[in-house]
């Protein structure tokens, strides 16, 4: 299906990439079939995946393995099915990111978007690791560009934990991806605290990631809504909210002063208005939260933010006033989704109208910073 | 140039106690916390609210050195604004939710049983 369209990137490389600067992208999609990763899964949930192999894949969706269960609104054509939506290797990778201008691509799941709505904790931890193996093993074995996040998965933060020490040390893992979408409880529990530790310690930048899925907790419950244009604007962004939120509620920032904690595929209207907020109510509600000793927003411009899906104001202006609300300079990171339904190309981030050095930080130096490539390498 | 003004008599300002007076048509509270003497102006810096008629209290702090542990501290050294329960230390006059600002604190000094404030 997918795999034998092709790519529509060719001779659209961006023209108005500043000259010298090796653009960053914190968002790219590898295509883990449940067949790519069964002989890396351990028993006896390799069989789970024997049995999931055989079930058809549609784009983010797979029963057992991605439940996505936003199937109740009435498809159209989509401009995707006419172009390869999935990436399925490195070699494939590296040249559409060449075609986009990349040079460093930051690899996150497609499927395992969907892995917090797993209910099997064992079963989730498994696949977890069977991807984290999969991606060490056929993506970041090059120095090519390829930088990996290694998946945390949320139902066991204890072998979260022993996954991201286990592969810290790699040279080309530069992040931890926490699955956001459907995750319970929020990423501010206790529980999560191993996780949060862990990358405290070695150094590695937590991304929260969500996706498009309809489900029984919050901010998923989108029976509300009838159509995937609700849906998807809910599942990513309120999301991000909801989860940023739940941290700050129990004083993650504060605990772990030197975590790095960066929010993805969420665009960035939404940063401005939860900071103030959250700084509005910390005023009446400071006893609540304890373990902050300052506005919520300080805590939050510590914080970075993926430009996908960017906003699209008509006058692309908009955006370099949304960015000067919270910092957005220092802390604005290029991501373009590629290869999915909804990716952005670099043009349309370059249509901002910023400043030479801060087109340069939103390119490639504060992904520099979240990931700190250069003292990892 | 600060004027001085006698404001209460030390009989009538118990400990844990707060009163508010007028001085040249400013509210002002006057707090003994302690045994110690502090005036501040009536006014939160949040929406000009009349801080000092609110009541005193303690707050909620938790750091690393407790173990992250919600802990109950500085009673009688917190007043909170009877609008939106902004809190402010008596002793300093810095709001607790924005550590960068502060209300003024007025001079406050015991002559014969007699609280003076000192207002600039």
């Amino acid at each position: 299906m997918n795999e034998i369209r092709h790519s529509t990137l060719e001779g659209r490389t961006p023209k108005k990439l500043p000259k010298g600067v090796k653009v960053i992208d914190v968002d790219v999609h590898a295509h883990e079939t449940p067949a790519a990763l069964i002989p890396y899964c351990e028993m006896p949930w390799r069989k789970s995946l024997e049995v999931v192999s055989t079930v058809a894949e549609r784009y983010l969706d797979i029963p057992f393995f991605a439940p996505q269960m936003a199937v109740w609104s009435p498809p159209f054509p989509q401009s995707g099915s006419e172009r390869r939506q999935v990436v399925t290797s490195a070699s494939q990778m590296r040249k559409d990111l060449d075609e986009l201008g990349i040079d460093i691509g930051v690899i996150f799941p497609d499927n395992l978007l969907l892995l917090a709505a797993l209910r099997d904790p064992d079963y989730a931890t498994a696949i977890a690791r069977a991807y984290n193996r999969w991606l060490i093993d056929e993506w970041l074995g090059e120095d090519n560009g390829m930088k990996g996040a290694i998946v945390a998965p949320s139902q066991n933060p204890i072998a979260a934990a022993e996954e991201i020490r286990h592969y810290a040390s790699h040279k080309h893992v530069a992040a931890i991806y926490l699955p956001s979408c459907c995750v319970e409880p929020l990423y501010g529990h206790r529980s999560y605290d191993p996780i949060f530790e862990a990358a405290q310690e070695t150094n590695l930048p937590v991304m929260l990631h969500s996706v498009t899925a309809i489900f029984p907790v919050f901010p998923f419950n989108l029976n509300c809504f009838s159509t995937m244009f609700s849906a998807h604007i809910v599942s990513h962004g309120l999301s991000m909210v909801a989860n940023l939120l739940s941290i700050m509620e129990t004083g993650v920032p504060a605990r772990y002063p030197k975590l790095r904690i960066g929010f993805s595929e969420s665009g960035l209207a939404w940063v401005p208005w939860i900071m103030m907020r959250m700084d509005k109510e910390y005023k009446e509600r400071r006893r609540e939260l304890p373990f902050l000793t300052d506005l919520p927003s300080t805590y939050m411009r510590q914080m970075f933010f993926a430009t996908q899906p960017i906003e699209e104001p008509e006058n692309m202006r908009e955006m370099a006033t949304i960015l000067s609300l919270f910092g957005g300079e220092q802390s604005v990171m290029f991501a373009s989704d590629w290869p999915h339904h909804d990716f952005d190309h670099p043009n349309k981030v370059l249509q901002i109208p910023v400043t030479a050095e801060t087109q340069r930080n939103i390119l490639r130096e504060n992904a520099l910073r979240f990931l700190k490539l250069e003292e990892r390498t | 140039v600060a004027t001085d003004y006698v404001v209460a008599q030390v009989e009538d300002l118990p400990m844990g106690t707060h009163k508010i007076v007028q001085v040249r048509g400013r509210e002002i509270g006057v707090f003994n916390v302690a045994g110690r003497y502090y005036a501040l102006p009536s006014n939160c810096i949040h929406q000009n609210g009349p801080l000092c008629r609110g009541s005193v209290s303690g707050t909620v702090e938790s750091s690393a050195e407790g173990g992250w542990k919600p802990t109950w501290v500085r009673e009688g050294e917190i007043v909170i604004c009877p609008w939106h329960t902004m809190e402010f230390d008596i002793t300093t006059g810095r709001c607790l939710a924005e550590p960068r600002r502060r209300i003024p604190t007025y001079q406050v000094t015991v002559v014969d049983s007699e609280i003076w404030v000192s207002i600039p």
